[in-house]
């Protein structure tokens, strides 16, 4: 059990907040121009990978605000959590 | 008029502790990333909604409580009549939302709202929230949104020891049983 | 009483408070400070259960929770009798009933112990090899498993007892109060630290605290003394809370840890009356010390597991601790000095030392060279080479080790002993600090997993004998040291302590001690819970096992309730010798929490009975209920699911409202549906975007069906949408949905799309929503709302107003779920009851009719409308559901549009909904049942499956929808649904049964 430190309201238990996955996959701007396989790229594929991962949480029982975090999915550690729309403060 | 009907309408005592339905005062949720906002409300209500996370303003009628960035929860500290109430939450709604500098609201009947007093209180509710209530409780005006049996609630710290609780109406019978319930376990 | 094994004044047992017990059903006593197994043995008694599989008499062993053998089974009450308690862990109190677990008829002679004498047949694998096979014989295998093992009896009955969770927040949390833990404790609470000191016995001081020994001591005083004193001390610290009878349980990331507090377990029954029985704490700390200590190692060697053969740290606490000799004539093994502190406080109480056998050459250490001048015969490089005596040991055969310790030379001696402590050793406990994630380095010398320091996760630090101190002066210099650095304070009042300790100098390790026999003739047990032994280790290595993980679970070493807190080591040593391979390449197995079991109530806490899941109740609630409704779960809400009246079924009460709804009036209470107020300029466009056809063009006053996909293009929500005014928008969605569609919705504003104007409130509680429909409808409403106009002209189909009732304001809707001409009203839920009771009061004439959910199903299946989560899955387009008319194919993007014409979803032979009549309209089918075309076929193709079934009172004949492949162009086809009985014939239709022309909206 994390405890995630949200942009907005302060330091708080992984209980009030939900996770939505990998973060930095923007929807298309113009989805009818892509081919099925880009368009499955975006909707299906992705990276779960061990170590540096960059993800969207929300803070469900809270503020209700989305916003990144950049966790180490090898020992749950956060390095970082950020706005929605700001830059990641540590290299992707 | 019609009869209302409150869920609860209950008030209880376990030695210091006291949890009591308070009836319904008027509640208006307000939502706006507007610049002019602020000052609107301000003019409007002689009260400025709080910029500062997990705090709220408060005058002698009326407390705003801070729920996000762009989110506020209006409470009257006083019961109003339905059409002192009605006329208020057209005055917000016309100088707000109908010149779109926002959203408002009415969300009386949508919140519950409980009344705790005691020095337990804190005991009672770590039985089952995950937040650290440390600084809540030094800080009259303190506001959290968490987690309570499971259950989302609002919480504004009005005096040492006494806060109110907001819970949705149709939780609010069940979380007053496991209220009642773990006031008998301190 | 007389307790001849009882010494007299001891400070921690109450000697005037005497204490009754039963223990198989005999009648004891013991005193208050007892714990069950101090008790026992004061009573003389060491045999207290069966081993698991050979059913060996087994006595106690240790004095705390890495207990392998004296597990019982408290009392025999249905609801309350616990099964796998350690008797070394339990207090005693008036009225305890134990009774020993694992054999029958009785503890002293059990049948299963005949296993004893097969056990050459009773291998490693026994189970695996014997019981796999032929697969047909399971169940006889499983009687003879049943009845022959077994770890104590479950409860049969409900727990009466309470249990209570509760969140804690801390500075720092020490675990252990031991001295280290004391010391910790102290430092962080004088500098300003909140404090939590938790120590799973009720006593705090762990072993120092009664360790009275001149070779021992501090500032010139025993160290039992200063510690003492201590303790006092810290109790008046403001920022230190103190909880004893707290055992940690699990350690998880971001220091957030689980502990059991015992409340009233070490109480008698009538003083536990409305008392919480224990208390899971949830711990969140901001920095972690571990001060868990270190348990001793047993010596493995022939017939090592006689009752009577125990810890030397064990006998040493229970002679200083609780005042009880463990025997009369007791002899000791060791291969390390730790058993010459057991000897002297034996000596001291007068107890009759028979020798001392140690396995090394020498040693000259002052704690030694103490015991050598009490005239105790020290068997030096001698090893025990077999033991006697059934129920309790009676004798030990002694023989000389061989240079290399492989063998024994020399003659055997044979010495009667009726006690014997061994010791090899000492296992720091890093439970809970690799539960925590933190990674163990191997120190050879003494044969340890220690904390890495350098793969610590951050915010904890491992202090004391868990961190590999095992001398007093190295536990207090580097306790003291490492505690100030870990908490940045510059000076303790521990900094120039004078410590005196006896220095182990002598090492010398034999995992498998040799005995004059083949190994094969042997007994060396290893896991004493699980009766594995070293044989079979060795033979799992034979096998082929290599992985330790594997040979433990091939052997079951250290997988029973202790999680072979005593066995690991030497599992993994005795592997290590075998193969040749260095201890600390081996690893250890993994430490899963819980570090010792809990019991399910903590686990649950309160969250039991009416606290089980949350009850959503709607304002309306309680008159449904006085008004006999039966209740469906829709999520966590309560809805009305029908009304039943005068003794009717289920079936006949749906039937009722169902025709009542279309002949006259009906009403139903839809305050579950989430309502989300949407405001903003950009309201219209947001809604565009996320369902699937048009919204720009609704005028204000109209209301309009949506559906809305998920990105993969998918059915995820629907609901009918009012637009209130130019950008005020009142969004419903389906019970179940409210909340994750609300957080779909928030995502997309603020990730994808924050350049909208757009705010969303949700109101599902503060509306309640009251509809009534039927041909009757609009008389009721003109009686509730005399002023509306209610002409189709001024309130047409699909559209809204604002009124007023009695003074409140309502929002009136005229849609319809049923096909029939309805209304739905909205209004503050704390007046819905009453305006509730003014309709049903309104229709009294027209036989006015609350119906549940189950009718309002049936009557919206009559139309073939579809309800999410019931017609669909997930996996259906709108196109499979034959809404095609519903995509706003000119719009440039909605959510999951692109979706639509993936190569997946244009197949044309995807499941699509239809509708389905049976041949014979009185049979109803079940939903669920499969669609088969050829009975014949093997296996049989599944085509597809009924999603909704009724009798239709209205049609008088029974409808279902079903999703079948291709099924849009299936219509007049006809199928098979196989039962279990029967196959019933269907036929293909439209999805509409009732009122295709859509009459009766307007009738
Ligand atoms: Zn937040």
């Amino acid at each position: 059990m994390f405890i995630i430190n949200c942009p907005y309201c302060g330091e708080r238990d992984q209980t009030e907040f939900s996770s939505g996955g990998e973060a930095h996959i923007a929807r298309p701007k113009q989805p009818t121009e892509l081919s099925d396989d880009e368009w499955a790229e975006f909707l299906f594929m992705r990276k779960n990978i061990k170590g540096i991962q960059f993800e969207r949480w929300n803070h469900s029982h809270g503020c209700r605000k989305w916003f990144n975090v950049v966790r180490d999915t090898s020992n749950d550690k956060i390095h970082a959590v950020y706005k929605m729309g700001e830059k990641p403060p540590v290299n992707k | 008029m019609l009869n209302f009907e409150t869920t609860l309408q209950d008030s209880k005592s376990y030695g210091d502790l006291t949890l009591s339905e308070v009836e319904p005062i008027l509640k208006i949720n307000l939502r706006s990333n507007k610049r002019e906002f602020s000052t609107k409300i301000g003019k409007l209500l002689s009260i400025i909604p709080p910029i500062e996370a997990n705090t709220s303003s408060s005058n002698e009628d009326y407390s705003v409580l801070w729920l996000s960035p762009d989110e506020w929860l209006i409470y009257s500290n006083n019961k109003i009549s339905y059409e002192q109430q009605n006329l208020l939450e057209e005055n917000l709604f016309n100088n707000i939302s109908n010149i779109n500098q926002g959203s408002v609201t009415n969300v009386t009947d949508h919140w519950v709202m409980i009344n705790l007093k005691g020095y337990k209180i804190y005991d009672l509710l770590s039985k089952s929230s995950p937040y650290d209530f440390k600084n809540f409780k030094m800080k009259k005006g303190s506001v959290t949104q968490t987690l309570l049996n499971h259950t989302d609630v609002i919480l504004h710290n009005i005096y040492d020891n006494n806060l109110n609780l907001f819970v949705r109406r149709s939780f609010s019978e069940d979380l007053w049983l496991w209220i009642n319930d773990s006031a008998r376990f301190l | 009483m007389s307790q001849e094994l009882r010494i007299n004044n001891n400070k921690f047992i109450d000697q005037t408070t005497r204490l009754s017990f039963k223990f198989n059903g005999e009648k004891l006593y013991g005193y208050k400070g007892d714990t069950l197994a101090s008790a026992l043995l004061a009573n003389n008694i060491h045999l207290v259960g069966r081993s698991f599989k050979y059913h060996r008499p087994r006595g106690i062993m240790t004095c705390g929770s890495e207990e392998p053998n004296a597990i019982v089974q408290i009392g025999n009450d249905p609801s309350l009798t616990d099964p796998n308690v350690r008797a070394t862990e339990i207090e005693l109190y008036e009225g305890l009933e134990a009774f020993s677990q694992n054999c029958w008829p009785n503890v002293k002679f059990d049948i299963g112990g005949i296993n004893n004498l097969l056990s050459p047949l009773l291998p490693a694998g026994f189970y695996y090899k014997t019981f796999m096979w032929p697969a047909s014989f399971w169940e006889k295998y499983e009687f003879f498993i049943r009845h022959s093992a077994g770890l104590g009896k479950s409860p049969t009955k409900p727990d009466r007892d309470i249990y209570d969770h509760k969140y804690y927040h801390c500075d720092v949390l020490v675990v252990g109060g031991g001295i280290s833990g004391i010391m910790a404790a102290k430092l962080s609470a004088e500098n300003n630290n909140e404090t939590l000191l938790i120590d799973d016995k009720n006593i705090l001081g762990g072993t120092t605290i009664y360790q009275n020994n001149d070779c021992f001591q501090i500032d010139g005083i025993h160290t039992n003394y200063w510690l003492e004193n201590e303790i006092k001390k810290i109790k008046n610290i403001k920022n230190l809370t103190i909880k004893t009878r707290t055992s940690l349980a699990a350690y998880h990331g971001y220091n957030y840890l689980l502990a059991k507090e015992n409340l009233s377990d070490h109480l008698s029954p009538d003083e536990r009356k409305n008392k919480i029985r224990q208390r899971l704490w949830k711990i969140r700390a901001k920095k972690v010390i571990i001060a868990t200590g270190s348990i001793e190692r047993p010596l493995i060697f022939n017939n090592n597991d006689r009752p009577g053969i125990m810890l030397s740290s064990a006998i040493k606490k229970f002679i200083d601790f609780y005042g009880v000799k463990t025997g009369k004539e007791i002899s000791l093994f060791t291969n390390n000095d730790s058993v010459y502190e057991t000897a002297i406080s034996l000596k001291k109480s007068g107890v009759n030392i028979i020798s001392i056998i140690d396995i090394r050459d020498k040693s000259s250490s002052k704690i030694v060279k103490e015991v050598e001048k009490h005239n105790i015969k020290i068997y030096w490089n001698h090893t025990i080479v077999n033991t006697e005596g059934y129920r309790r040991i009676s004798f030990i055969e002694i023989m000389k080790l061989s240079d290399d310790g492989s063998g024994v030379i020399g003659k055997k001696i044979k010495l009667k002993t009726d006690c014997l402590g061994i010791s090899g050793g000492w296992t720091p406990m890093v439970h809970l600090f690799t539960q925590s994630g933190g990674k163990l380095k191997f120190r050879s010398n003494d044969n340890v997993f220690l904390p890495d320091k350098n793969k610590t996760p951050s915010d904890q630090i491992s202090i004391g004998s868990c961190n590999g101190d095992f001398d007093i002066k190295d536990i207090i210099l580097n306790s003291n040291k490492d505690v100030k650095t870990f908490l940045g304070i510059e000076n303790s009042p521990f900094d120039n302590l004078k410590v005196e300790s006896s220095r182990e100098e002598m090492k010398r390790n034999i995992w498998l001690l040799p005995s004059d026999k083949p190994i094969g003739k042997t007994k060396p047990f290893l896991d004493f819970q699980n009766d594995s032994t070293a044989k079979d280790v060795k033979l799992a290595l034979r096998e082929g096992f290599k992985s330790i993980e594997h040979v433990k679970r091939y052997t079951t070493t250290g997988m029973g309730t202790d999680q072979g807190k005593l066995s690991n080591m030497h599992a993994l040593g005795i592997i290590a010798e075998t193969t040749g391979t260095n201890m600390g390449e081996l690893g250890t197995t993994t430490f899963r929490p819980p570090y010792t079991p809990l019991t399910f109530g903590a686990i649950v806490g309160r969250n039991v009975g009416e606290f089980f899941d949350h009850t959503r109740k709607t304002a309306m609630h309680n008159w449904h209920v006085q008004n006999k409704a039966k209740f469906e779960n829709v999520g966590q809400w309560k809805r009305a699911w029908y009304y039943p009246k005068n003794g009717e079924t289920m079936f006949e009460a749906v039937q009722r409202e169902s025709k009542a709804a279309r002949e006259s009036v009906g009403i139903l209470d839809a305050s579950t549906l989430g309502k989300i107020d949407i405001q903003g300029t950009d309201a219209s466009e947001f809604l565009n975007r996320v369902y699937t056809n048009a919204w720009s063009k609704l005028a204000v006053g109209k209301c309009r069906y949506g559906l809305m996909l998920n990105e993969d293009g998918m059915v995820y929500d629907d609901g009918v949408t009012t637009r209130l005014s130019e950008n005020h928008y009142i969004m419903t969605t389906t019970t179940g949905g409210a909340a994750n569609v609300l957080t779909k919705l928030e995502d997309y504003l603020q990730t994808e799309w924050p350049e909208l104007d757009v705010y969303l409130t949700t109101v599902t509680d503060h509306f309640s929503t009251i509809s009534i429909c039927g041909p009757n409808s609009k008389k009721i409403l003109s009686k509730v709302i005399p002023d509306l106009d209610l002409s189709d002209e001024n309130f047409p189909h699909m559209s809204f107003k604002n009124s007023i009732i009695n003074g409140i304001k309502c929002r009136v809707m005229r849609i319809s779920f049923t096909g029939e001409h309805s209304y739905e009203i909205n209004i503050q839920s704390n007046y819905a009851k009453h305006v509730w009771e003014l309709c049903m009061d309104a229709g009294k004439n027209y036989n006015i009719t609350p119906y549940g959910t189950e009718t309002m199903h049936l009557l919206r299946a009559e139309k073939g409308f579809i309800i999410t989560g019931q017609d669909t899955d997930g996996t259906m387009t709108p196109s499979d559901l034959q809404m095609d008319w519903i995509i706003g194919k000119k719009k440039f993007d909605f959510i999951g549009k692109r979706s639509l014409y993936r190569s997946d979803t244009i197949r044309d032979d995807r499941k699509q909904l239809v509708g389905l009549l049976t041949d014979d309209p009185k049979e109803i089918l079940e939903e669920g049942a499969q669609i088969v075309e050829k009975l014949n076929q093997k296996p049989v193709e599944m085509l597809g499956h009924v999603t909704s079934s009724y009798f239709s009172p209205n049609l008088n004949k029974s409808i279902a929808l079903a999703v079948i492949k291709s099924g849009k162009k299936l219509k007049g086809k006809k199928f098979f649904v196989p039962m279990e009985n029967k196959n019933i014939n269907v036929t293909v239709t439209d999805t509409v049964f009732f009122d295709k022309e859509n009459k009766r909206l307007n009738a």
